[in-house]
């Protein structure tokens, strides 16, 4: 693997895996908020 | 069957939209690696350019509909609105924390440091301290209608320090290159490929960015809404007391 490569794979990983948790703990924390507001209070229209 | 009331942020149209970013990230990592060719100047390092300027399109995407947010709230004062800029700060900040992060991770093989005090890089991390900002303001323990309102404050200066940014490599000698599609002399012809990958890139990121904004947006307003069902159960318990004594 040449030198260039680990910063692109540095890079990518760095941005996907950020993005992976972000997206994880946003996900987690909808369900959790979900369960304490009645379901007419969380109708989504789209 | 989807259930009408789903007891997550999800809705028919965001798993719609999340498969297509999925779809899509798969096959921008493709075009990324396997589909482009070496850059002639740049070697590999071309690589990081699929994602890095992408980053930074979207961070400024996320400062846009923030600072609309926070005029509409100063106006209006509706809870609306300042979840929305709320949510664009929160998301617009991973997203420039990670421009910050692939920017820098560019520069290290290419100018041969990780960080220079230039002025596109000074003013994209003072735009990423504005952001810390914001969100430092929605933190503070003061009522909420105060708390907004000096949070809209800042967000109305993101677009100011969006155009800083932007413009610094104009205004100011720096060591980051200029507006290089913008350039006239730049041959698109030639770069078919390259470019693809990079309008595709913005594509790609932006639809992720909506993604991740429709959901925060949807916290945003179930933490309203736990909070407005904490006050009934308590005033609901009060009167019951009431009652009964």
């Amino acid at each position: 693997m040449s030198g260039d490569m680990t910063y692109i794979l540095a890079g990518w990983g760095i941005t996907l895996v950020a993005l992976a948790g972000y997206t994880t703990i946003l996900v987690l924390r909808g369900r959790r908020l979900s369960r304490q507001v009645p379901p007419e209070r969380r109708r989504w229209t789209s | 069957m989807t259930s009408p009331h789903p007891a997550s942020t999800a809705s028919p149209a965001t798993r719609v939209l999340g498969v297509v970013c999925l779809a899509g990230m798969a096959v921008l990592v493709f075009l990324a690696f396997v589909a482009s060719p070496k850059d002639a100047v740049q070697g590999d390092l071309v690589r990081l350019l699929y994602i890095h300027p992408a980053l930074a399109w979207t961070a400024y995407l996320a400062c846009f509909v923030a600072f609309g947010a926070s005029i509409q709230h100063l106006r209006r004062r509706t809870q609306g609105s300042d979840v929305l800029a709320h949510a664009a700060v929160e998301v617009g900040t991973v997203l420039t924390a990670l421009t910050l992060a692939t920017g820098s991770i560019w520069g290290r093989p290419t100018w041969g440091v990780y960080w220079v005090w230039d002025a596109r890089l000074t003013s994209t991390a003072m735009l990423f301290l504005l952001l810390l900002g914001y969100l430092a303001i929605q933190r503070i323990d003061a009522p909420p209608q105060v708390r907004s309102r000096r949070a809209a404050i800042v967000g109305v200066l993101l677009v100011p320090n969006v155009i800083l940014v932007h413009q610094s490599v104009e205004w100011w000698r720096t060591l980051h290159q200029d507006a290089t599609l913008a350039r006239r002399d730049f041959d698109f012809a030639t770069s078919d490929l390259f470019m693809f990958t990079l309008v595709f890139s913005v594509v790609v990121m932006t639809l992720v960015f909506v993604w991740l904004l429709m959901h925060r947006f949807r916290v945003g307003w179930l933490e309203l809404q736990a909070d407005e069902v904490w006050l009934d159960e308590a005033i609901d318990a009060r009167r019951a007391e009431g009652a009964v004594t």
